[in-house]
């Protein structure tokens, strides 16, 4: 049976996520990947993430493009991607879903913030049909790489990497 | 031609909307043998999943992956057959004809060659600015003009691999450094279950063509005994699917051996290709 995920994930419901553990998610997700995310790292930096109109304590950020093509996760451990999730987490980002494995300091770092590695299957035929919104937030000269926000319903994943521990081990 | 030439556009407009949603019967059978066989409960769900997501875009014509890729050409001809420059500006057109129907990812760059390198130039937002690779011709025994259409995602790029062996007249060390390459870059790939693509040949340039060829003529239902030594090697590896661990972390192996040249090396060409592809679909024209 997987755990049901309704973002803003609460610091509870990410302490309580196992390495292993099959999930849903469901509300509004983050979308962004190599060309978006050192600039909403930037945002953080130069206080003014507050300027993206979201929330990012309790949020998920799923490593895709957003094209007509659909979704589909990329690999979590491109560089771009990979360094962006210690700083994200402690921005209260609490789950970062993508695939691939990840190096043991990215994985502490999850720990350190108290949020969450999640690996989902690129199955974007069926996560298509699970995409109900969708829209971009910010750069929209990235096209298809802009931070965009969109709306799912029970996207499946794994948990990846919790507590020090990764599926890749 | 002039009166065929709106034909030839629909046909490859299809054909590459085949190749970008649907999976071919052998891989199929290939996924429920494997789903049958896995012991891992997590890999077995990848694989049911992938299985099921093919379902899905075969079902609605759509993309398999949001990756939905390079389209790479193969155009074998027969006897009495002539490729005229007619004939490839219809394939050509009717290569963005297909992917603004499928539709294929906007992920073309604009620019000149150094905007092109650092991707500064902006991206293309037509999902026909994705120009096909070259075309490979090859002969064939049938009196036709058959055209096949590979989508070619970005993680086996990333991930594939042409160098150098050194053979030591044994075809086991060939072998032994595909097999490390292969695990090497599957455990990388995040895409598994693999099929692997393997091209062996005297150039860069041919074992690459070889490489592409092999998953033109390769078939699940039909492995050699080298095909099933490095598939087996490197299933023993447990990568598993997405590499979350599993005995299925290669479907099967796609290798084609050309004519090698008086030295001791040989030139490997592998692209570990993912959980979807070979993404192909064939048309005569």
């Amino acid at each position: 049976m997987a755990i049901q995920l309704t973002t803003p994930i609460s610091e509870a419901a990410a302490e309580a996520l196992q390495v292993g553990d099959t999930v849903e998610i469901s509300g509004y997700i983050l979308c962004g990947r190599d060309a978006v995310l050192p600039k909403v790292l930037k945002m953080i930096e130069d206080g003014t993430a507050g300027e993206l109109g979201v929330d990012l304590r309790g949020q998920v950020i799923f490593h895709t493009a957003v094209s007509p093509a659909g979704v589909g996760p990329t690999s979590s451990n491109k560089l771009e991607i990979e360094s962006s999730i210690s700083p994200l987490s402690a921005a209260g980002i609490k789950l970062h879903l993508g695939k691939g494995a990840l190096h043991q300091e990215t994985i502490e770092a999850l720990d350190k913030y108290n949020a969450v590695y999640a690996v989902i299957p690129p199955v974007t035929a069926l996560l298509e049909a699970k995409t109900t919104e969708r829209k971009v937030l910010a750069f929209p000269e990235l096209g298809m790489e802009a931070l965009h926000l969109i709306k799912v319903d029970k996207y499946p994943a794994i948990i990846g990497a919790a507590h020090g521990r990764s599926i890749y081990d | 031609m002039t009166e065929n030439y709106e034909a030839i556009v629909a046909k490859v407009a299809d054909t590459l909307v085949s190749a970008g949603s649907t999976f071919r019967d052998d891989k199929k059978d290939a996924y429920r043998r494997a789903i049958a066989a896995e012991q891992n409960p997590q890999a077995k769900w990848v694989l049911e999943t992938v299985l099921e997501n093919a379902e899905a875009a075969e079902k609605n014509r759509s993309p398999l992956c949001d990756d939905s890729g390079i389209p790479h050409l193969v155009l074998e001809v027969g006897e009495d057959r002539a490729v005229t420059g007619k004939l490839l500006d219809a394939i050509r057109e009717g290569v963005a004809t297909g992917l603004r129907q499928l539709p294929g990812r906007p992920m073309g760059i604009m620019g000149d060659d150094s905007h092109r390198i650092d991707q500064s130039g902006g991206l293309n937002p037509d999902s026909a600015g994705v120009e096909p690779s070259p075309i490979l011709l090859r002969r064939c025994e049938n009196n036709v003009l058959r055209l096949h259409i590979l989508m070619f995602g970005g993680g086996p790029a990333i991930r594939g691999k042409t160098y150098r062996v050194f053979h030591k007249h044994n075809t086991q060390v060939v072998l032994e450094e595909i097999v490390s390459w292969a695990k090497q870059s599957v455990s990388e790939l995040g895409c598994s279950p693999c099929t692997l693509a393997v091209g062996v040949g005297r150039s860069h340039f041919e074992a690459a063509s070889l490489m592409l060829q092999a998953q033109v003529d390769g078939n699940y239902n039909v492995q050699s005994e080298m095909e099933r030594e490095i598939t087996r090697r490197v299933n023993e590896a447990d990568i598993g699917p997405l590499g979350l661990h599993g005995n299925t972390s290669v479907l099967a192996t796609f290798m084609k051996v050309g004519p090698q040249r008086a030295s001791g090396v040989r030139i490997v060409s592998l692209r570990p290709t993912c959980c979807f592809e070979p993404r192909i679909a064939t048309v005569e024209l």
